[in-house]
């Protein structure tokens, strides 16, 4: 369980809040605090006060992976194969063992082809698919994205559903601006300005959003 | 004098890039033009070259009528100049009592651009960008990053355009606005599939939900989200 208590950091307050296993989407408006909270939930920032914990462990102690909103600042090295191999490198894990690990999340990414490229020269998407590679080749306890989906088409996406799906992630984290998307989530939250107004399983959630633009087309309609 | 008619034109374009190659040929009349097409198959290179800024390999695209022309990049920080917004606003030639009339940037005229998310630097780039007339409006994602409520409000915002080229690139699948005509890479070439509702039904990177609404037998007779939800409540 990821438990929070009193936390308070700039515009962000959460009194009490506790998120199970499985994937969970934070929704709500530009500025409402979703890549404020999975900041501190990646151990990025640090609470003004209160507390996260982590299977009863703080956030930088735990094996974290994360993918920035903004790609470019994802990569550290200039070809994808170091930058999906370096969290393995700096982690002191053999060469053979790393490289196995590379092809193997790179294979289950769809991005075997891209493995000789420089991450400079990616689309917007494909370096989102890079970031995403990266941050899974260590095997993580909880994975954070950041409106990831924000670059990718519906095949990427439906892709990288299955790919988080079977990650052996603990907990995925993750804000999306996709409702289709969060539709598909264990549990989901929504903040406005920095407070959060609904929390649980989507069909729950969703119940209250029927007259915004935030309930799923897919279930306005009934196809 | 008669001023020459507005459009874009693509004769025999070949783009080349790392390793994609894109060929593209046809034009760009006055509306809106919906751009659809998988990661890494050239939209930004395409949107690149039809601004301008990025030559063709073979061929040329000639812009008739065209006196001024703006790209938003897929990317808003790619446009930032200034250390506030107020800077900001400022260097896109805008009236900032204008933007800052809007309650969402109200309070934040002297903040950094860095310093409010990425969604509400897209907000304000976005409205910068339609607070002027372009000829040529190009827009790479512009879609990314926005919430549900402000994808709506762009849509409203394009569709009050009177004239001009407007070319949107976008994966969005739920919150488009009424467009002219369709476009779609699909391995290497740009097609043009025509205007709707016919070009629906040809469009082959259509959204998972207007797929289904045609094999019901309910084309939209736009790909707008109320035309979407017009067409799915046909009895």
């Amino acid at each position: 369980m990821i438990e929070i208590r009193d936390l308070r950091y700039r515009t962000l307050h959460i009194d009490y809040i506790d998120i199970p296993e499985g994937i969970t989407t934070i929704i709500g408006k530009n500025g409402s605090g979703k890549t404020t909270l999975l900041r501190l939930c990646a151990g990025i920032t640090v609470p003004e006060s209160g507390t996260i914990l982590i299977d009863r462990t703080p956030p930088r102690q735990t094996t974290t992976g994360w993918v920035n909103e903004f790609p470019d600042r994802n990569m550290l090295f200039s070809k994808v194969y170091d930058e999906i191999s370096s969290p393995l490198r700096f982690g002191h894990v053999a060469p053979d063992t790393a490289d196995c690990e590379v092809r193997n999340i790179a294979n289950r990414s769809g991005i075997s082809h891209l493995l000789s490229r420089r991450v400079y020269d990616l689309s917007g998407g494909e370096k989102v698919l890079v970031a995403l590679a990266a941050a899974l080749a260590t095997h993580p306890k909880i994975l954070i994205l950041d409106e990831y989906d924000s670059h990718l088409d519906r095949e990427h996406c439906d892709r990288i559903e299955h790919l988080l799906r079977d990650s052996g992630c603990d907990y995925i984290l993750r804000c999306t601006q996709q409702m289709e998307t969060a539709a598909g989530s264990d549990t989901i939250l929504m903040f406005d300005e920095g407070k959060l107004v609904h929390a649980g399983h989507p069909a729950d959630v969703f119940s209250y959003l029927k007259e915004t633009g935030y309930y799923p087309f897919s279930w306005r309609v009934r196809l | 004098m008669e001023s020459e008619v507005m459009k874009v034109v693509l004769d025999g374009v070949i783009l080349n890039r790392h390793s994609f190659s894109l060929a593209a040929q046809g034009e760009f009349s006055q509306g809106i033009h919906l751009v659809s097409g998988a990661v890494g198959s050239g939209k930004s290179t395409l949107a690149l070259a039809i601004a301008g800024i990025f030559p063709p390999e073979q061929g040329m695209i000639s812009r008739p009528g065209i006196d001024s022309v703006m790209i938003s990049m897929q990317f808003p920080e790619y446009h930032v100049t200034g250390m506030t917004l107020q800077e900001e606003c400022t260097s896109w030639g805008c009236k900032p009592e204008k933007i800052f009339s809007s309650p969402d940037f109200f309070t934040k005229k002297h903040q950094s651009p860095f310093a409010i998310s990425r969604g509400e630097l897209k907000q304000f780039h976005l409205s910068c960008i339609l607070e002027k007339h372009y000829d040529l409006l190009i827009f790479d994602e512009p879609f990314s990053s926005l919430d549900c409520e402000s994808k709506q409000r762009f849509c409203q915002r394009l569709s009050q355009q009177k004239k001009g080229v407007t070319i949107l690139f976008t994966h969005e699948e739920t919150f488009l606005p009424r467009i002219d005509r369709i476009w779609e890479i699909i391995n290497g070439v740009l097609h043009d599939r025509g205007a709707p509702p016919e070009a629906i039904s040809q469009w082959s990177g259509a959204p998972p939900h207007i797929k289904k609404l045609i094999g019901q037998g309910k084309t939209p007779k736009n790909i707008s989200f109320d035309d979407v939800l017009e067409a799915a409540c046909r009895t």
